[in-house]
């Protein structure tokens, strides 16, 4: 019951945050350099068709009218219109949102049941060798920037050995291509996302699993005759998830926005890469668009993490 | 004839030091050459104080110890060398030889039912089925007296109070029908009621199952009811040991009677600390490793660890042991209470109730529903006067002591020399507020790490409108003096002086701002037995001389008597009885007090000797 209340606080906090998060956005459309009746008319309009289009787009209403309308709109999924494409920004993001999600999905499943076995042994192997050697792979990969690792993978594997493309999937419908053309265009760009996320979680999950296998509760299974392997499984391994599940959740942004850099270069068409073309096309609808989505999905993501590690640990929901 | 169950023979660990590599000349030895025996259905007690290797060789018996540990000697359990197992045959003893260790609330696991963990071992051990094994667990947890089992079986340990929590640990140890039950300090922690209660528990279970039961603590007192032999551990080697009535009534070793002086029992006027600290291991000296503190030393105890002396029944490593010079004088009785000086109240708390907890979330609870941390609480306080607040862990004292320093909230009064803090101006607030200074229990999370003790005490003076660098040198210099410390140590940071040092600094930091009044939150729990009556002389001395008022705070009943001209026993946030000192633990009139009182030690129990007071 009290679990249940404690999820409710956290409800009521998620909803606060969403609140200022839209309200700020519309500030950021009211700062945003260029009123976009200039961006539509061009720079040889005349004032009478401003004040025309001013109307018609209700930037001639009060502070406050705008304000509501903007919440109006967004109820019904109003974004607004792209400069650059001519589409309306919602249903623009959507298809690039699930061009992102699809690789940022199978991206995180990899990285997290490689980072789960890495981060394992390098957290019971902490201060042995074998945890040192992890350690110093983890740390070289954490020091490699992905348009750094991207290139080479590309040098690599679609220059030199033809393997995979090295980008162009045109087309914004993945659904409409085969499974394995999708599968083909993705691992390159899986790979480097891998590559970038696993030394993070693992460097995370060692820490804790070490922290965790040097508590009091550790040594009362062992006298009680637990084996070590039966520690690690029934004891540490829950204990010790619960701070990867909070940097989970810190590290949704990067799930739902994407990697600017990583899309980039490859030119896979998700998230990021068209906050790079909006940005480059100062298609500020776009990027409005985008800002509020990613936060609207971090705050719920967030939420969906304080649930999960309430879930884990039993002391949470009493706090 | 009972049979031996455990029987460790020239037993010594050596550990890797903190830092650097893992060398073989980097070990130190941290216990050497015990000798005991634990005998089925009896209690052997291991006594000693932090750093005696007490732990270790409860450890080093569970081949527990920390990887790359080295042990030598050998540690009989039914005529088979545990030490020369190897890890998997060791797996399978430890259901027979069970452990309760310090702390239960970290020793269990958080997010693991209890149900589950006491049922662990069982499961382990004798491969029975998930259903069986609960059964077992509720039938455990019914024998440790833990109230209606089957339904708690499913909750997690932090449902749980301190002493249930215990009472949970020892089930899980039971579940294999342990030979051997190896106890690490179990009720430290706890309120001493409760703690009482861990330890009748423990002896009748021993009694029960026929258990060899080895119970370590650095309570002498605590084992004196229950104990049949007992071995008295000092950095990291025996210094006496034998059959336990025989050594109350007949202490040999200075180090034993020093201990047993050191701890408060009611009705004793004299507490003696031990002067200097327990050498580190790596760092003592040949021979006896008391001697540097030892006032019976001679040169012949440095020259060689001594061979035992003694009959059958005890026996001390001493070359001079007390039992064969003339028995000095008992400790003497307390002295009738001085009555408080006559004079207007210092400080006057009237109705002061305080809630903790009541600040109303967005879906949060009704504000009547939360009970008063502290309820409808009246007491005055005379210039010069110590007053003791005791009572169990939430039963309101600490928040008593902090409203006493204006650091929360309350509804009611509380006047300082007739004047309500409240309504004075800002400035006039902050000077009176420094009238009123605190002493934490932990000295280590109270003084700040990166500030050297010189800076700790100059700041208290700085604060007091102080600038002048010589000025606040000397006076640094002379506060480190009242306190009994070596002016020298102004230059060191807090971590290179030992916990007893911090706490002095503690103190002296307090008198920097000249108080009236001084909040003692558990000054001495933290510190070891020898260390605590240091400090309660101190705190008495500067009462004495200085006219200082103290709040003093404790769960430790003998300690606050010893120091209290009266005592306010607190349970649930109100003051049950407030009495003077003599009259609260001769005749008290709650029953809640009484019941306290009587779970105190008391003089007259043992028979103590003190050296050199005649």
């Amino acid at each position: 019951m009290r679990i249940l209340g404690g999820i409710g606080r956290k409800l009521g906090s998620a909803a606060l945050s969403l609140a200022i998060l839209i309200t700020l956005t519309f500030v950021l459309v009211h700062v945003a350099p260029g009123s976009p009746v200039y961006q539509i008319l061009g720079p040889k309009a005349s004032p009478a068709s401003i004040r025309e289009l001013n109307h018609a787009l209700g930037l001639d209403l009060p502070f406050w009218h705008q304000y509501f309308r903007w919440w109006l709109d967004l109820a019904h999924g109003q974004l607004g219109t792209s400069y650059s494409v001519e589409r309306p920004v919602g249903s623009l993001i959507v298809s690039y949102e699930l061009n992102t999600l699809a690789l940022q999905i199978v991206s995180l499943v990899a990285s997290l049941l490689i980072a789960f076995a890495l981060g394992l042994a390098h957290g019971v192997f902490y201060d042995r060798t074998p945890g040192r050697i992890i350690g110093g792979v983890e740390l070289a990969l954490y020091a490699m920037p992905s348009f750094f690792s991207g290139t080479l993978l590309i040098l690599l594997f679609s220059m030199q050995l033809g393997w995979f493309p090295a980008g162009g999937l045109e087309n914004l419908r993945l659904a409409h291509q085969t499974v394995a053309s999708n599968a083909l265009h993705m691992a390159l760009p899986c790979v480097t996302i891998v590559l970038l996320t696993v030394p993070v979680l693992s460097r995370y999950f060692a820490q804790s699993v070490h922290e965790e296998l040097g508590r009091d509760y550790v040594r009362s299974a062992a006298a009680r005759g637990a084996s070590p392997s039966r520690i690690l499984l029934h004891h540490v391994i829950r204990n010790a998830l619960r701070p990867l599940v909070t940097v989970l959740g810190l590290s949704l942004p990067s799930i739902f926005a994407g990697g600017v850099v990583v899309e980039t270069v490859f030119s896979y068409p998700g998230l990021g890469w068209l906050l790079w073309r909006s940005a480059l096309a100062q298609d500020y609808p776009v990027l409005i668009g985008i800002v509020l989505v990613i936060g609207i999905l971090t705050v719920l993501g967030n939420l969906l993490a304080d649930i999960v590690n309430t879930l884990l640990d039993p002391r949470t929901g009493y706090a | 004839m009972t049979g031996v169950v455990l029987s460790l023979r020239q037993l010594g660990v050596e550990l890797a030091g903190r830092d650097g590599p893992r060398l073989a000349s980097n070990m130190a030895p941290v216990l050497e050459g015990l000798d005991l025996e634990v005998r089925e259905g009896e209690m052997t007690a291991l006594v000693g104080e932090s750093g005696s290797g007490k732990t270790i060789a409860a450890l080093a018996v569970m081949r527990l110890l920390p990887p790359g540990a080295r042990i030598t000697g050998q540690a009989l359990f039914g005529g088979e060398d545990l030490l020369g197992l190897d890890e998997r045959q060791m797996r399978a003893r430890r259901g027979s030889v069970g452990m309760v260790f310090q702390n239960p609330l970290s020793a269990l696991n958080p997010s693991m039912t209890i149900g589950r963990q006491v049922a662990e071992g069982h499961r382990l051990h004798t491969g029975a089925s998930a259903q069986a094994a609960r059964r077992h667990a509720v039938d455990l947890l019914g024998e440790v007296g833990i109230p209606d089992p089957a339904r708690r079986l499913d909750e997690y340990p932090h449902q749980f109070s301190g002493g249930q929590r215990q009472r949970v640990m020892i089930a899980a140890a039971l579940a294999c029908n342990p030979k051997l039950l190896i106890a690490d300090e179990p009720t430290t922690g706890l309120d001493p009621l409760v703690a009482r209660q861990i330890l009748d528990l423990l002896a009748k279970l021993q009694r029960d199952h026929r258990m060899g039961l080895l119970f370590i603590t650095h309570d002498l007192s605590l084992v004196e009811r229950h104990a049949q032999r007992l071995c008295v551990l000092y950095a990291g080697r025996a210094v006496e040991w034998g059959e336990a009535p025989a050594f109350f009534a007949r202490p040999r070793h200075p180090y034993s009677h020093a201990l047993l002086a050191a701890v408060p029992r009611l009705g004793q006027a004299t507490l003696r600390g031990i002067a200097g600290t327990m050498p580190d291991p790596g760092h003592r000296p040949h021979g006896c490793r008391f001697a540097p503190r030892c006032p019976q030393r001679q040169d012949a105890c440095t020259r060689a660890y001594p061979p035992p002396v003694g009959d059958g029944r005890t026996q001390a490593a001493c070359l001079f042991p007390l039992g064969e010079i003339p028995v000095a004088a008992a400790l003497p009785e307390a002295p009738a209470a001085t009555t408080p000086l006559p004079g207007s109240a210092l400080l006057q708390m009237q109705s002061v109730t305080i809630r903790y907890g009541s600040r109303a979330g967005l879906l949060g609870g009704s504000k009547a529903a939360v009970a008063p941390s502290l309820d409808d609480v009246s007491l005055e306080l005379a210039r010069g006067e110590c007053l003791g607040i005791v009572g169990e862990s939430g039963s309101g004292k600490s928040t008593l002591g902090r409203a006493i320093l204006h650091m929360l909230r309350y509804e009611g009064r509380i006047l300082l020399d007739g004047r309500a803090l409240g309504d004075l101006s800002p400035g006039d607030r902050r000077r009176e507020r420094r009238r009123v200074q605190v002493v934490f229990q932990d000295p280590r999370e109270s003084l700040n790490p990166r500030l050297r003790i010189g800076a700790i005490i100059a700041e208290a003076l700085q604060l007091g409108g102080q600038h002048d660098r010589d000025s606040l040198r000397r006076q640094t210099d002379a506060l480190l003096e009242r306190v009994g410390l070596n002016a020298a140590l102004a230059g060191r940071l807090p971590n290179a002086i030992s916990g007893g040092q911090a706490q002095r600094v503690a103190v002296a930091r307090a008198l920097a701002a000249r108080p009236d009044i001084i909040v003692l939150d558990e000054p001495t729990s933290a510190l070891d037995v020898s260390t605590q009556a240091m400090l309660l002389n101190l705190l008495r001395d500067l009462s004495r001389h200085e006219q200082l008022a103290y709040v003093m705070i404790s769960h430790d009943i003998a300690a606050i008597a010893w120091l209290a001209d009266r005592i306010a026993v607190l349970r649930a946030g109100r003051i049950v009885e407030l009495a003077t000192t003599d009259q609260l633990v001769n005749h008290p009139r709650d029953p809640y007090s009484a019941s306290l009182v009587a779970s105190a030690p008391r003089l007259g129990a043992a028979t103590i000797t003190v050296p050199g007071e005649a």
